[in-house]
């Protein structure tokens, strides 16, 4: 009986072993497949309009691709960008020594295409392509730089002079000059005041005193701050043009609601109220 | 034919009732009752933390607007002289309203105006001298004392139009040099009602100079 029970180990430790022999066959698999794990992350970088319809207006903006996994030649991942998060699937291509991908957007939104780009040097260099040909931008070019995202409630927009270049009204002005008059248009731009980058708001919880004196700008660009720093992704051009060029903002998400702070939610609360009364009341005929 | 004096009158009823219905408008936007009706929105620190401050802002936004009812009545001579009795009885509700309501209303939420204490002595001011001109202007007539009552009643409303000229400054300037909300508060608080009492006070005088100049 011992004797038996023995053999039956043995076998039962000999065809493990066959087993084990599997799972390195596997994992080799797996091997292959954590061979571009260095890639995983996010690419981010300024999304250039390179064909485009002639007297278009168009925004550059911050382009975010996200690489989930790469199995085999088979690679996941999104692209985030101007407020639009979207799938991506495609291969990659591994010959002649170059790494080049090959990712598709699925087609069912208006501004989906094809990116086509190449690892070289640490940045993903390459094309997008629309396939609505319509758009008025249908191709555009980029180069990528791996980025970590963490939130970090601290920082802050860097101290700057911030215009909102879509706000130019135009304002007629009467000047005399040696002694002869003249009248010239000249644009006027909303300006927002230092208050930007020196209050923080994800970190500080506002009272009704500290707003009062700020304009509509500085309370939209407070309020957008909270949701740059969680790499909320704008879809208003009129948002993305104040953080796009800031170092540590990564448009990761389009949805922040779980994300927000205590604070953060009071602050945005309050913040929406002072902004709707700035639109109500600031240029008209009342308080 | 119309006399140089009634083209004045007409423009004066024209000019004052157009603002007025702004100021109707605005009052209006405090129907239904909310604590975060219009100006209320920026003002929550107060209507949670001060007990009485909702309803006196109430009192003064709602008594306030019938004040300035009495410009359309009060200065026509027209009405002086054959209405006798409207005269009369609008101006004892604007006294009534202004002694008891509108001004010390004004006074208390002055005290918590925005802008600091640069625009909270301004609109403290403007109430207490709004109450005491419109209390002088009383004592006045009960002297029978018509033109010092006259006198007395255009420096009262005159503050009381400052509700009107503070607003329109306010549009000027901001459409002008666009400056920062509290910082063209403050300086309405006071362009609103200085500017008034001084032109009523040279309206005043030039009256009395051509009246001595008159009976010489």
């Amino acid at each position: 009986m011992k004797k038996l029970f023995l053999i039956s180990i043995i076998s039962l430790c000999l065809c493990s072993c066959g087993d084990n022999k599997k799972v390195t066959d596997d994992s080799s698999i797996v091997e292959d497949s954590e061979k571009y794990k260095h890639l995983y992350g996010f690419w981010v970088g300024e999304f250039v309009a390179e064909v485009y319809k002639e007297g278009s207006t168009f925004t550059n903006n911050k382009l975010n691709i996200a690489i989930k996994s790469i199995i085999g030649k088979k690679v996941i991942a999104q692209s985030i960008v101007a407020g639009n998060k979207r799938p991506l699937t495609g291969e990659i291509d591994t010959t002649n020594n170059r790494l080049t991908f090959m990712l598709s957007e699925p087609g069912n939104d208006k501004y989906d295409g094809k990116f086509e780009f190449e690892l070289i040097d640490n940045t993903l260099t390459g094309t997008w392509t629309a396939y609505n040909q319509s758009l008025t931008v249908t191709k555009r070019t980029f180069k990528l730089e791996r980025k970590e995202f963490v939130y970090n409630a601290n920082v802050m927009l860097p101290e700057n002079q911030y215009l909102d270049q879509y706000s130019g009204q135009d304002s007629t002005i009467t000047d005399t000059i040696d002694n002869e008059t003249e009248t010239y248009v000249e644009k006027y731009y909303r300006a927002a005041s230092e208050s930007v980058y020196k209050i923080n708001s994800s970190t500080h919880k506002f009272t009704e005193e500290e707003l009062k004196n700020l304009k509509k700008l500085d309370l939209e660009i407070l309020r957008n701050t909270i949701f740059a720093r969680h790499g909320y992704t704008f879809k208003k051009k009129a948002y993305r043009q104040f953080f796009d060029d800031v170092d540590w903002y990564v448009p990761v998400t389009d949805n922040v609601d779980t994300e927000l702070t205590t604070i953060e939610k009071d602050n945005i609360k309050l913040l929406v109220r002072f902004e709707k009364y700035a639109a109500d009341n600031y240029d008209t005929f009342g308080r | 034919m119309l006399k140089k004096f009634d083209y004045l009158s007409i423009a004066w009823l024209l000019f004052f009732s157009f603002f007025f219905l702004l100021m109707l408008q605005i009052t209006l936007r405090y129907i239904p009752f909310s604590t975060e009706a219009s100006f209320l929105q920026i003002k929550q620190t107060e209507v949670d933390s001060i007990r009485p401050y909702l309803s006196i802002f109430y009192v003064h936004v709602f008594s306030a607007i019938c004040c300035l009812i009495a410009g359309f009545t009060q200065f026509s001579r027209f009405l002086l002289s054959n209405y006798k009795k409207l005269h009369k009885y609008m101006g004892y509700s604007y006294v009534l309203t202004v002694v008891l309501l509108a001004a010390p209303s004004g006074i208390y939420i002055g005290y918590y105006a925005n802008g600091g204490w640069l625009a909270q002595i301004s609109f403290m001011t403007l109430g207490l001298l709004w109450f005491l001109f419109t209390i002088r202007a009383m004592i006045a007539i009960k002297n029978r004392h018509i033109k010092l009552h006259r006198q007395f009643m255009l420096r009262s409303f005159a503050l009381a139009f400052s509700a009107i000229t503070l607003r329109l400054w306010k549009v000027i300037l901001v459409y002008l040099f666009h400056p920062a909300p509290m910082d063209v508060y403050q300086i309405i608080a006071w362009l609103g009602w200085i500017p008034n009492l001084l032109v009523i006070e040279y309206l005043i005088r030039k009256n009395i100079n051509s009246e001595e100049t008159l009976s010489h």
